[in-house]
């Protein structure tokens, strides 16, 4: 049963993409909506079983590679991780499923996407059930083609296009980091499945590499490399550049992809590989800072930002920031819970916005919307929705998760801790300022549109309204649904029992009083600060940013990252290419190689066929010059 | 170089032979030439022998010279036929027209 | 012996010299003037030597036949005077030069050839005939050439009917459009092809060009 989960996707994948057009868009869109939908079924039926019948198995598909020591097969692994992660692919995917039905009406492809959306999920939820490290490469570099496919959906535009090979690019660059990391566990293990690693790692806690000339532990190279990995699928900071752009692609894509799977498959690699992560506590400092640095930087940014869709990527970027930094300060369970909380509220808005640009007319800068609260009230209750719980709002979902990752920040007790504890406050006010400043600036206050009339804005159909509402109970209930059994302090470890390791056992203290109540002040005060800003006194932002002028720069150029990476990079890499191309390729290979060759034939041949003149008498001369050269050497002979 | 011996004529027949040989590929005026020109190599490849034939006291070179005197004059026949043919054929004989062998 | 050197360079510088003019003279009927003379002159020297039929055949064969023949199809091509053209490279190395070289190389490799052989002690004779056996030179070669080379004698028959048997096949044209008669055809000729009765209906009339 299990084993439908994994390959109903795949089936509706292979039928839409290769039959699509035999059996029509309506039957396709109806075919991967409906097989991704029992996937979701099942697996909230075998989540359900993992809860109370604790439930964990090994399912062995086919073996795949069986060479010298090397043993991989096709497997799935059924633990409370991988269900938990089982639970939010199949449920966001067949969401979106069901929401790309109404929002991909217009669009002639529409069997193609669904075949798209089926194979990444396919390739996502082969990344979660692996039990070994090369099933889950697999996995991780399919959901990276797939998002490439998906954000270059629209290839005929040149951006769609260029966003979608700077995704992959980038991407690239963290999948080598992590292809060495998986080299050297099986240098070290001789063997890349999860739990032969995990039980040999504490053998080789002391043992020292050479690497570039330094010389290493080798948990914190292994735990480095992998790391690098997830910075490139997850979008941490140096490896983000590809976030903000792959807003290119559809809205649903954006929601699916970009918001509860794929950047998620880099938290869940460091959580599966807590094991070793445990052993590595300057690795776990660095993801702290790394991911603490990203929340704020991400916070900074989409303060300025103007296009809806990347106020939410860069939102994105900020709360997988605070995964990461959750797990890197050891609260794995923690992580975990802000992941699935996330994945609801996140891909809420995510179609939320995607309801708005429809009503707007394919329109995607705030500043040409506004004032229409009224006549969309279904896409506004649900914004608000989402809004509250990304903030954390008390009571609401993002509330316990991301309260959960502060408290547990400062009760780490190092000076990391402290910091990122403070970065995080920090940047949840940030969040809920960018927030509300989206909702003001998109439903309150004058309609700026100028090509669509106000009245012929409408609510967007209901077929992309169900989907919303499903996502909103989630987002609202789920956090204290589940918080006990992700994050209570028996609960859970009675829940992730061996899929999660902690060496040492999480506090079970809280922290003071006056910390626990500062996030949610800050977010309270926040609604009104925002809406005086965006609604009462518009001239104040742009008086602020005229004040600031080089602040505002910075911020509104993304921190010049992707300046500074076309000068150090892209530059570089362009001449050394053209210089490869050009004369290694061109006038040294192509020149003594083919080119050279026939071009010297072809000569040759020219002046060879010059003999053959017709005239007899050059005959004739040709003959005589052989005999007397043979004469000459018979006679010198 | 008073007394005429063997070495005289065969330097006579070798200078014939290589006026011969030159003619050949340095005319440029017609085919006719060519086969005058093969007429002289076998002219001095007639005196060769027959002094030879002379000065050893053998009669051998002097039967073998009949008889390239007679292939000669066969072939002499068959070539001017051939180029009164291709005459009538092409109408030139113009060495440098004839050139329907070039490759 | 003073007379025979003499002799000798005055017919070898004449055959030498027409030799040359016979490759460059402008006019193809003076080449073949010229070659004629070559041919006498060497014919000359032959008599001289001692070998006085074939200076007689030679005349007869080379001057009589081979060389009429090429003034009969000089003049029946109706060959134009041409100017010397001298070849298109300019410089030091064109065709002449070239030429002139291979020529000279060949004579002294033929010069080096001979010498080297002349100075061999060992000669051995092939045919045991002396040949100043108080005959003439006629009949000496008589005497061998239909005893002891009757095969080559009949083979070079055979080479000279072959050779008139190619040159009329070659030239031979026939004129199309010529009413000739058939012998053959004529005799052969079948009653049944010829004549046929035919039953003629009064009034009617037959057709007879079908």
């Amino acid at each position: 049963m299990e084993i439908l989960i994994l390959f109903l996707p795949l089936i509706a994948s292979i039928i839409s993409g290769f039959f699509g057009k035999y059996i029509g868009d309506r039957n396709s869109e109806y075919l991967t909506s409906g097989l991704v939908s029992i996937s979701a079924l099942l697996s909230i039926f075998v989540f359900y079983q993992v809860i109370f019948n604790q439930y964990e198995e090994n399912i062995v598909i086919a073996t795949w590679i069986n060479s010298g020591s090397l043993d991989v097969n096709w497997s799935m692994l059924i633990d409370p991780l991988s269900a938990v992660m089982l639970v939010v692919v199949t449920l966001v995917s067949s969401l979106v499923h069901i929401y790309s039905i109404g929002y991909m009406s217009h669009d002639p492809h529409k069997a193609r996407f669904m075949a798209y959306l089926s194979l990444f999920t396919f390739a996502m939820l082969m990344l979660v059930t692996s039990d070994n490290f090369i099933q889950l490469f697999f996995g991780w570099e399919g959901v990276g083609l797939c998002s490439y496919f998906l954000i270059g959906f629209w290839f005929k535009k040149e951006s769609a296009n260029a966003a979608a090979i700077k995704a992959f690019v980038v991407n690239r660059v963290g999948d080598f980091g992590f292809a060495l990391g998986i080299f050297l566990i099986f240098y070290l293990f001789g063997t890349v499945n999860y739990s032969e690693v995990f039980q040999q790692i504490p053998t080789i806690t002391d043992k020292n590499l050479l690497f570039l000339g330094l010389e290493v532990k080798a948990i914190d190279l292994i735990c480095l490399l992998l790391f690098i990995g997830a910075m490139g699928k997850s979008a941490q900071i140096l490896l983000h550049t590809w976030l903000p752009d792959a807003m290119e692609g559809p809205t649903p894509v954006s929601a699916l992809i970009h918001a509860a799977t794929m950047v998620t498959a880099g938290v869940f690699l460091v959580v599966r590989c807590s094991p070793i992560y445990e052993y590595s506590p300057l690795i776990l400092n660095l993801i702290t800072i790394v991911g603490m640095t990203t929340a704020f930087f991400a916070a900074t940014v989409a303060l300025v930002q103007t296009d809806i869709k990347k106020i939410i990527a860069y939102s994105t970027c900020s709360q997988l920031g605070y995964m990461f930094f959750a797990a890197g300060v050891g609260a794995y369970n923690v992580a975990m819970f802000h992941l699935f909380t996330h994945a609801f509220f996140k891909a809420l808005l995510f179609l939320g916005s995607g309801s708005v640009i429809h009503a707007f007319k394919d329109e995607q800068d705030i500043n040409n919307m506004g004032g229409v609260w009224k006549k969309l009230p279904y896409t506004y209750t649900l914004m608000i929705i989402g809004t509250l719980a990304l903030t954390g709002f008390p009571f609401l979902s993002g509330f316990y998760s991301k309260d959960a990752i502060i408290e547990f920040a400062y009760l780490k007790g190092n000076t990391t801790g402290y910091y990122a504890a403070g970065i995080g406050i920090f940047t949840a006010f940030l969040t809920s300022i960018y927030s509300w400043r989206l909702i003001f600036k998109t439903f309150h206050g004058e309609y700026n549109n100028k090509e669509v009339e106000i009245e012929k804005t409408h609510e967007s159909p209901l077929v992309m309204l169900v989907p919303l509402i499903i996502l909103s109970i989630g987002a609202i209930f789920a956090g204290f649904l589940f918080k006990d059994l992700f994050i209570g302090h028996e609960g859970s470890i009675h829940f992730w029992a061996e899929s999660i390791k902690f060496l040492v056992p999480l506090s079970t203290e809280h922290p003071p009083t006056w910390f626990l109540l500062l996030t949610p002040c800050l977010v309270l005060l926040s609604i009104p600060i925002a809406y005086y800003l965006f609604v009462k006194n518009k001239e104040l932002p742009s008086q602020i940013a005229n004040m600031n002028k080089p602040l505002y720069n910075f911020l509104i150029n993304k921190w010049y990252f992707d300046e500074l990476y076309d000068v150090i990079f892209i530059k570089s890499s362009k001449k050394l290419g053209l210089f490869f191309w050009k004369f290694c390729d061109g006038k040294l290979i192509d020149g003594f190689g083919p080119d050279g060759i026939s071009s010297f034939i072809k000569k040759c041949s020219i002046k060879a066929s010059k003999f053959q003149s017709g005239f007899i008498y050059q005959y004739a001369f040709v003959m005589l010059l052989g005999f007397s050269a043979l004469l000459t050497f018979l006679i010198i002979k | 170089m008073i007394e005429i011996g063997l070495g005289h004529y065969l330097t006579l027949g070798a200078i014939i032979f290589s006026i011969g040989i030159i003619g050949i590929f340095l005319n440029r005026k017609n085919i006719i030439v060519i086969l005058m020109s093969i007429e002289l190599i076998l002219l001095a490849v007639n005196i060769n022998l027959v002094a030879f034939s002379i000065f050893l006291g053998d009669l051998a070179g002097q039967v073998f010279t009949l008889f390239i005197l007679t292939v000669a004059a066969a072939e002499a026949a068959i070539g001017l036929a051939i180029i009164v043919v291709y005459y009538r054929n092409s109408g030139t004989i113009r060495v440098e027209e004839i050139d329907q062998l070039k490759g | 012996m003073m007379a025979h050197s003499l002799f000798f360079y005055l017919f070898s510088t004449i055959a030498v010299f027409s030799a040359i003019m016979v490759t460059i003279s402008r006019n193809t009927v003076y080449s073949v003037f010229f070659l004629i003379l070559v041919f006498v002159s060497i014919s000359t020297l032959f008599i001289m030597i001692g070998a006085e039929f074939l200076g007689m055949i030679m005349l007869i064969v080379y001057v009589g036949a081979v060389a009429v023949l090429f003034l009969f199809v000089v003049m029946m091509l109706n060959v134009t005077q041409q100017p010397i053209k001298f070849s298109k490279k300019k410089g030091i190395i064109n065709n002449i030069s070239v030429g002139l070289i291979v020529g000279i190389i060949i004579f002294l490799e033929l010069i080096i050839a001979v010498g080297g052989w002349k100075y061999r002690d060992a000669f051995v004779p092939l045919s045991s005939i002396d040949p100043y056996l108080n005959m003439s030179n006629t009949h000496a070669l008589g005497n061998v050439l239909y005893t002891d080379y009757i095969h080559l004698f009949q083979i070079s028959g055979m080479i000279l009917l072959v050779a008139m048997i190619g040159a009329i096949t070659l030239t031979f044209s026939r004129r199309e459009n010529i009413k000739r008669q058939s012998y053959f055809q004529q005799i052969n000729r079948q009653k049944e092809s010829s004549i046929s009765l035919v039953q003629v209906e009064s009034d009617k009339g037959v057709k007879i060009d079908d």
